[in-house]
Parts: C-alpha cells; sequence; structure tokens
C-alpha cells in the first residue's frame, strides 16, 4: 500500500501555466478523485504523476520516494504506476489477452495471472477477441485489467467512466471500486463529473485555478464547502444574503443558527456583519399556500425526478431576493404560479463578504 | 469572494456524453529533437537542390537571354498547347470520375464492387503504354485530338479515387436535414453532396492538372508539343541549356499556380462529420431504367481506357516475329528496373520518415515550414528535375555523378518523396503517441516500445509507401531518359527505344510487363490506404 504526496507543483506549457502549486496527499490504499471543470489541468496533473511530463517546479513523492523533483524524474517506465486513459488507449494489433499481459515478463504473459484478471473485470472467455470487438464499457474494462497485471503502486483513472453510457456507468464504476478496494491499491481518479466524485471516492479534491482549492471526503465537502464558489460548484446551493449576530444569522428564510467554527478570518471582526449565508436545497421546507409571518413566494418551476423534485421560487421580498432551489420528497405537484410559503431548517455555513 | 477561475458545474452528463473535445495538441511536444530536426532539414534540403540548381543555371545564362528565350512566339505556343489540354482534360476527368463515383457508390449498379475495380486499374498502366496503344492502332490519334482522348482516358482515375472515398465516408445526414429542410432531390445533390466532396474533386483535379504538365512520353508518340516535350529536346537533342532551363521556369511557374490556385478554390470549410463516427450508410440510389445506359456506360470507359492498351499490346505482341534477344533484354531490363525501383523506395521512404514524424508528433512553426516545403517538390515535373540533377552533375560535378546509377536512385527519390511523405504519415496515423506512452507506462523501456508497438501499427504502412514509390519508379520514362547510364536499360526506356522505332511487336512485351507488374500492387495498395482511411469499412 503506497502514499502519494505531491507538493507545490508547477506545470506551464509555453506560456499557459496550468498547474500552480498543487499540494495533495493521498492516503495508501485509498481512492481520491480529483475534480475540476473541464480545461482546469486535472489530466496535466494526472500526466505529471505518471511521467509523462515533467514537473516545473515542486516535488511528487511515491511511497516516500521522490520521483519527480530537483534534480529528479524517474521516467515512467520504472514508476510501476498503472495508467487508464480516457480513450482506454488499447493496442490495436493485439488480443485482449496480450494487451492484458503486455507489461509483464515474456514467460508470464500467457500464463494464469492474465485468466485471472480476465475473470476479475468480468471478461472471462473474451482473450482471443481484439479490442475493435469489444463495447466501450468492455474496453475499459481490459485497459483496468491491463494496469493492474503489472501490479502497480498506484492506479490513475482518466475520467474513465466518461464515454460510458448512463446505465452502464454505474456498474462499471462499483466494479473498479470493488476491484480497488480487494487489491488495496491506491487510485486516483480525476473526473469533471460531481456525482461520480462524491459517490465513488473516499476523498474528494478540488482543482481550482491550478491548485487544490479543497480535499475532503465527499460528506465534509458537501456539508463544509471552503467558500461559495465551491459550495456552488458541489450540488446546488442557496447564497444568500445575511447578517450575522453573535452564532446566528438573519436571512429571508429566518433566523438560522451558525456551524460552529466555520467562519474564515478571525482577525478582522466579523463576529458581527454582512455574511453570505449557504442553504442547501434540502434544508428548505415548502408548503403551499401563504403563510402569515413567514416568507411566501410562488413557483418558478418544478421538476420532478421521481425520487423527489426541485422546486425553483421566487420570494416575495421587498429588498429583491434571488430565485430560491428547494428539493422536496413526496407531495404533489406544485403549478408554475402556485403559492407557496419557505422555511429553513438547520445549522447553515457563512461566510465573510470580501 | 472573487475567484479568477469560477467553478462551473457541468450540466447533468448525458448518455455516452464525452468531455470537450481532448486536444490532440496536448500529445504533440512544442520543443523539436534535435537529431530529428536536423535530418529533416537535409532532407529538406536535398529536395529544393533541383530548384536551386535551376536558378543557379538561369542567373549564369544571365537574366537578359533567359527572359528573351521565355517571351518568344514558341513559348506562347507552347503555353497555349499546354493550358488548353489541361482545361479540357482536368474539366472531362472532373465530370467522368465524379459521375463514376457517384454511380458506384451511390446507386445500386449491378456488379459495383466489379466496376470499382475495373475503373481503377487504367492508372497502373503507363500514360506512354497508353498512347502507344491508341497511336498505333488508328491514325487519327495525334494532336490535340488524340492528346485529349489518351489522357483523359488515362487519369480521370485520379479524379474517380478521392472523389468515391468521399462519397463513402460522406455523413448522410448531412444530405437528411437538407431534404428535411424542404431542398429538392437534385439541389440537395449539388449544394450538399457535391459541396462536400469539392475538397476531393479539386485535389483529384490538381493531381491532374500536374500530371498533365509533367507528361513527356505520350505526348511525344502523339506529336503534341508541350513544355516538357520541348525543354527534353532542347536538353537532350539540342544541348541548349538555357533554352531548356527558361522553359522550365515557366513550367515550374505553371505548376506552382495550379497549386496554388487549387489551395484558394478549396477554401476555408472543413468536410467533418459531427457525432459518432461509425458510418451509417446511405441507401443507394435507384436506377430503375437508367441501369442499362449506365452500364453500357461503364463497359466502354473500361473497354476504351483498359481495354485498347492492353488489347493493343497483346495484338502487337500477336503480330512480331519472335526475337530470341528479346527474351534477355526483357530480363535484364526488368532486373535493372527492379533495381532502381527498390532502392528509390527504400531511399524515399527513409528521407520521408523524419518530415512525417515531426508533422504528426509535433507542432510549431518550423516544423509546419519544413512540411510545407517538401511540397514545392509537387511544382517540378520530373523533367526539370532531371534535367537540373544532369546538368548540374555534368558542370559543376565534374561529371562525377551524370548519368550514374546513384543519381537516377536519387532523382527517383526528389520525384516521388511527396508519394512516400503521404504514405508514410498515413503509417505513422496508426502508431500514436498516445500507445507508446501507455506501453512506457506499463514498464517497457523505449526500445521495447518501438519494437512491440511503433513499428508493429506503421510497419505495413511504410511497406506500402515503399510499394507506392517501387511502383511510380517502374512505369517512369522521362527522367529515366535523361539520367541513365549508358548501357543500361528499363523495362520503360527499351519500350521506349522499340516504340520510338516503329518496332511494335518488339515493344509490345514490355508494355505488358509494366502494366502486370503495376496493377496488382496497386489494387491492393488501394485497399490499404481505402482501410485505413476508414478502418470500419
Amino acid at each position: 500500500m503506497t502514499q502519494l504526496v505531491v507538493s507545490g507543483l508547477h506545470k506551464a506549457f509555453g506560456d499557459h501555466p496550468v498547474l500552480t502549486g498543487v499540494d495533495l496527499e493521498v492516503p495508501a490504499g485509498s481512492l481520491t478523485a480529483i475534480l475540476g471543470p473541464s480545461g482546469s489541468g486535472k489530466t496535466t496533473l494526472l500526466r505529471v504523476l505518471a511521467g509523462f511530463e515533467r514537473a516545473d517546479a515542486g516535488t511528487v513523492t511515491i511511497g516516500g520516494a521522490v520521483v519527480d523533483g530537483p534534480g529528479v524524474h524517474l521516467p515512467p517506465e520504472r514508476r510501476r504506476i498503472g495508467y487508464v486513459p480516457q480513450e482506454g488507449s488499447l493496442f490495436p494489433h493485439l488480443t485482449v489477452a496480450a494487451n492484458i499481459g503486455f507489461g509483464l515478463p515474456a514467460r508470464q504473459r500467457r500464463g494464469p495471472a492474465t485468466s485471472r484478471l480476465l475473470d476479475a473485470v468480468g471478461l472471462a472467455g473474451l482473450g482471443q477477441r481484439y479490442p475493435h470487438q469489444l463495447s466501450g464499457g468492455q474496453q475499459q474494462r481490459v485497459a483496468l485489467a491491463r494496469a493492474l497485471a503489472i501490479e502497480p503502486k498506484i492506479v490513475l483513472l482518466d475520467e474513465p467512466f466518461a464515454s460510458l453510457d448512463a446505465h452502464l456507468r454505474a456498474s462499471v464504476r462499483a466494479d473498479v471500486q470493488a476491484l480497488l478496494a480487494k487489491t488495496g491499491i491506491t487510485g486516483v481518479l480525476v473526473t469533471h463529473d460531481q456525482d461520480e466524485a462524491l459517490s465513488t471516492a473516499d476523498r474528494v479534491a478540488v482543482l481550482r485555478d491550478g491548485r487544490i482549492a479543497q480535499c475532503d471526503a465527499p460528506q465534509d465537502l458537501y456539508d463544509r464547502p471552503a467558500d461559495a464558489d465551491i459550495a456552488r460548484f458541489i450540488g446546488d446551493a442557496n447564497l444568500l444574503e445575511g447578517v450575522l449576530d453573535a452564532g446566528t444569522v438573519d436571512t429571508i428564510l429566518g433566523r438560522l443558527p451558525v456551524e460552529p467554527g466555520c467562519l474564515a478570518s478571525p482577525g478582522s471582526s466579523r463576529a458581527n456583519g454582512r455574511v453570505t449565508v449557504l442553504i442547501r436545497p434540502e434544508q428548505v421546507e415548502l408548503r403551499p399556500g401563504g403563510g402569515a409571518d413567514e416568507l411566501t413566494g410562488h413557483v418558478v418551476s418544478y421538476g420532478y425526478h421521481g425520487h423527489d423534485a426541485v422546486v425553483h421560487v421566487r420570494p416575495e421580498h421587498d429588498g429583491g431576493a434571488p430565485v430560491i432551489v428547494v428539493r422536496t420528497v413526496g407531495g404533489g405537484q406544485l403549478p408554475p404560479g402556485a403559492a407557496v410559503t419557505l422555511r429553513a431548517r438547520g445549522p447553515v455555513l457563512a461566510w465573510p463578504h470580501t | 469572494m472573487t475567484t479568477s477561475q469560477t467553478l462551473r458545474r457541468p450540466g447533468p452528463s448525458s448518455p455516452g456524453q464525452a468531455p470537450a473535445a481532448r486536444p490532440a495538441v496536448r500529445a504533440r511536444r512544442t520543443r523539436l529533437p534535435v537529431a530529428l530536426t536536423a535530418a529533416g532539414f537535409a532532407v529538406a534540403a536535398v529536395l529544393m537542390l533541383p530548384l536551386v540548381f535551376l536558378l543557379i543555371e538561369a542567373r549564369g545564362a544571365g537574366a537578359a537571354a533567359v527572359t528573351d528565350l521565355i517571351f518568344r512566339r514558341l513559348t506562347a505556343d507552347l503555353l497555349w498547347n499546354t493550358v488548353r489540354l489541361t482545361v479540357v482534360v482536368t474539366a472531362l476527368c472532373a465530370v467522368i470520375g465524379t459521375a463514376a463515383a457517384w454511380c458506384v457508390e451511390r446507386t445500386n449498379l449491378p456488379g459495383r464492387r466489379v466496376w470499382a475495380v475495373l475503373v481503377v486499374v487504367p492508372l497502373a498502366i503507363p500514360d506512354f503504354v497508353v498512347s502507344f496503344g491508341w497511336a498505333s492502332l488508328w491514325t487519327w490519334v495525334q494532336g490535340f485530338r488524340g492528346a485529349v482522348v489518351v489522357m483523359t482516358l488515362a487519369v480521370y482515375p485520379l479524379v474517380y479515387l478521392p472523389v468515391a472515398a468521399s462519397l463513402r465516408a460522406a455523413d448522410p445526414g448531412q444530405e437528411e436535414v437538407a431534404r428535411s429542410l424542404g431542398v429538392g432531390r437534385v439541389r440537395t445533390f449539388v449544394r450538399v453532396t457535391l459541396a462536400q466532396a469539392r475538397g476531393a474533386i479539386l485535389g483529384g483535379c490538381l493531381l491532374v492538372a500536374l500530371v498533365l504538365l509533367a507528361e513527356y512520353g505520350a505526348f511525344e508518340i502523339l506529336g503534341y508539343q508541350t513544355f516538357t516535350t520541348e525543354i527534353f529536346t532542347e536538353f537532350s537533342v539540342s544541348f541548349s541549356v538555357p533554352a531548356a532551363c527558361a522553359l522550365s521556369l515557366v513550367l515550374v511557374a505553371l505548376s506552382l499556380l495550379v497549386l496554388a490556385g487549387e489551395g484558394m478554390l478549396r477554401g476555408g470549410g472543413r468536410v467533418s462529420r459531427s457525432g459518432p463516427l461509425a458510418p451509417r450508410q446511405m441507401p443507394p440510389q435507384r436506377l430503375g431504367r437508367a441501369t442499362l445506359p449506365v452500364l453500357a456506360g461503364f463497359g466502354l470507359l473500361t473497354a476504351l481506357a483498359l481495354g485498347v492498351p492492353v488489347g493493343a499490346s497483346i495484338y502487337w505482341m500477336a503480330e512480331r516475329s519472335s526475337h530470341a534477344i528479346l527474351g534477355v533484354s526483357l530480363a535484364s531490363a526488368a532486373l535493372h528496373t527492379a533495381g532502381y525501383a527498390a532502392s528509390a523506395g527504400a531511399l524515399a521512404t527513409l528521407a520521408a520518415l523524419p518530415i512525417a514524424l515531426l508533422a504528426i508528433r509535433y507542432t510549431g512553426r518550423v516544423r509546419y515550414f519544413l512540411e510545407r516545403s517538401t511540397y514545392l517538390v509537387l511544382a517540378m515535373p520530373g523533367v526539370v528535375i532531371a534535367f537540373a540533377l544532369a546538368y548540374f552533375s555534368e558542370r559543376y560535378g565534374s561529371g562525377l555523378l551524370y548519368q550514374s546509377a546513384p543519381l537516377l536512385v536519387i532523382c527517383y527519390s526528389i520525384m516521388f518523396f511527396p508519394l512516400a511523405l503521404v504514405g508514410v504519415k498515413a503509417s505513422l496515423a496508426r502508431a500514436p503517441v498516445s500507445l507508446d506512452e501507455m506501453a512506457r507506462s506499463l514498464g517497457q523501456r523505449r526500445l521495447a516500445v518501438l519494437w512491440r508497438v511503433t513499428l508493429r501499427l506503421a510497419g505495413p504502412g511504410l511497406v506500402a509507401a515503399f510499394c507506392l514509390v517501387f511502383l511510380s519508379v517502374v512505369t517512369e520514362l522521362t527522367a529515366t531518359l535523361l539520367l541513365i547510364p549508358t548501357g543500361v536499360q528499363t523495362l520503360a526506356t527499351q519500350f521506349w527505344a522499340y516504340e520510338q522505332n516503329l518496332a511494335y511487336g518488339q515493344a509490345a512485351p514490355f508494355a505488358l510487363v509494366m502494366i502486370a507488374v503495376a496493377a496488382l500492387p496497386s489494387y491492393v495498395l488501394g485497399r490499404f490506404f481505402d482501410r485505413s482511411a476508414h478502418p470500419d469499412g
């Protein structure tokens, strides 16, 4: 079980900086997801870890040994890192079995290791097929088996489920998770799909501006995002104006307790003052009809998803207020324009205005 | 809170949606490896030599003398001959090639697959053999009339091939959308189908024009005077080098004009498919009552383009009195031809490797200009290259290489370098960098990667590039006549010698051997390039 540590990683292409000081710690045996929008440098980070690119500054340490740093660069063929790219990159001129056994010494290529791996990824009996005869999902699994065959210290997965259809994605994802857990290999998964990141990984690192903005367990990332931007990125978010007053915050949805210890910038006297408040859609309660001294509004749109419904409500407030997103379970359909009452629950997060 | 790159959450992932297209540039480097770049420059320099020699010679003869030679009555006549022939033949080839391609690819013509082969085989027959076939049988085949007939039948496949490929790969979705927008069938054909095939048609026409500008043997047989026949005569018969030089400059300028014209006409639009790459085939157009006339048309085309040259050769071979010496000279000529062709094939393929590697795996201005400069060779007809090399080696190289095998092989390699480059690039496209990187991540050292992955994938394409050059050398006449070592004959030159002496019976076997050698591999190569362009097909 190997630990991966990245420290102060910088990488630029020409004049264009992509990674500007990435710090990341991947605990041994865990699966960490790196989440970020397209073009944020996720694949670059992965390629530096694999050794295809050389960092401009900073260090990469695998299992305690520095593989990339000042004066040090271990070539990819010596790192024993499994790399599963987005397109799979199977060798078209080799059979599935030959692909899987590619990294093994010549003696072992035809041995039991290959067939064991074929079974492990659920492709028993397809060893003699060629890549173009397989479906997309099957190709991805062969790519994974091929990476695992060399018994790597770390497996890097670059958006491995992106090209699969939704139905297949869930099952392949579960298979990958199970396989990595069973073998205990440390994994780094790169994705732009936050559902995937939150549901698959033990830890999620958000890549923004070439740096890791936050790295936490999925639950912590969702409940306690470091700033409003990350809050908006992970899940739906209602960001409202509020006035802080000794542990509670006053918003249009009422006076709500503040999550203890969440306020940043201890220096200034931000104990009281204007803040941005995060209220998740599931924290808002919705009741049809108008209420006396509670916030009322009317429905803008009602999105039914089967397991729940997402309602957009425009509140009636003198000072003007943004559309509030509410997640409800059960209840009847609400037509646009219907009058509703809103109320919020539970501790909320708040950040001072900058 | 302000952030310079706000995190935007992408929309809900739809099934099978790939993220924003990953730029292929990511796999390329901008820093070029020194050795490879040096090799590339060396190759480009050699390719420029004939043009440089030409310019040096022009300067040596004096600008005034050269200008006089250019601006005289003869040049105007040659220009008129060359241009009107090029225009007429190109137009005819465009029509025939496109019509044939459409009938084969888009209709339910009976025996489509057979016609597809028969329509292309005439390309393997050397133009001077086609000319010989026609001129030897009928006396009216001469001059402008004869040239139009012969050249159209000889080179129309150059338009057919790319147009057929384009029609085969075209996205039926575009035509369906046009029809759904209310555009009628005929107008859809013109506005969508032809527009999509425009690049292919123009590319084919470009090849036709360049071939016409470079053709010598066929015109000599027909007594049709063009720049190439005149350059040949001035250099090897009259030994008037300044005149040959002046005419060469005009010819190169014409070729450059044609190249530039094609580039401009092609325009900036891209013919590309959006959406999944698996080609969904269009339902074929039913010909109905037009089936018989179309079949008759194809039959006629095959008979004229294929039947006449082959038939004439067989006819003359049957007519001749037996010559025992013939067998020996055939074998010796074949051996020499094979030797030159193999050497040139190897040299050209090797020379194309650095340029192709730079073109495909790297990016940047240097490599762009390096690659573009090699296309200048297309503007130099074989006769000009041979003349420049011959004259220069004789005058400045103290006759060292003049009329020697190495110089001939170098000349071939220069002439057919663009062909080799196309083949090598196609072969490297099958061995992308991503697979090399994958192999390295699986623990293979660089040499093992080269052997187990790169060469395995690129190998067949490299062999194909070699074959392309090989076949072109086998059927090459003009440059060979100028540069061949004395006492040596290739299949083409021996054929020419007999033909010029009207010894048709002795010339015929050589023609047939050349056709046989060129035809079968051409078919195989055609299938290879077709499959590599459309791997799903």
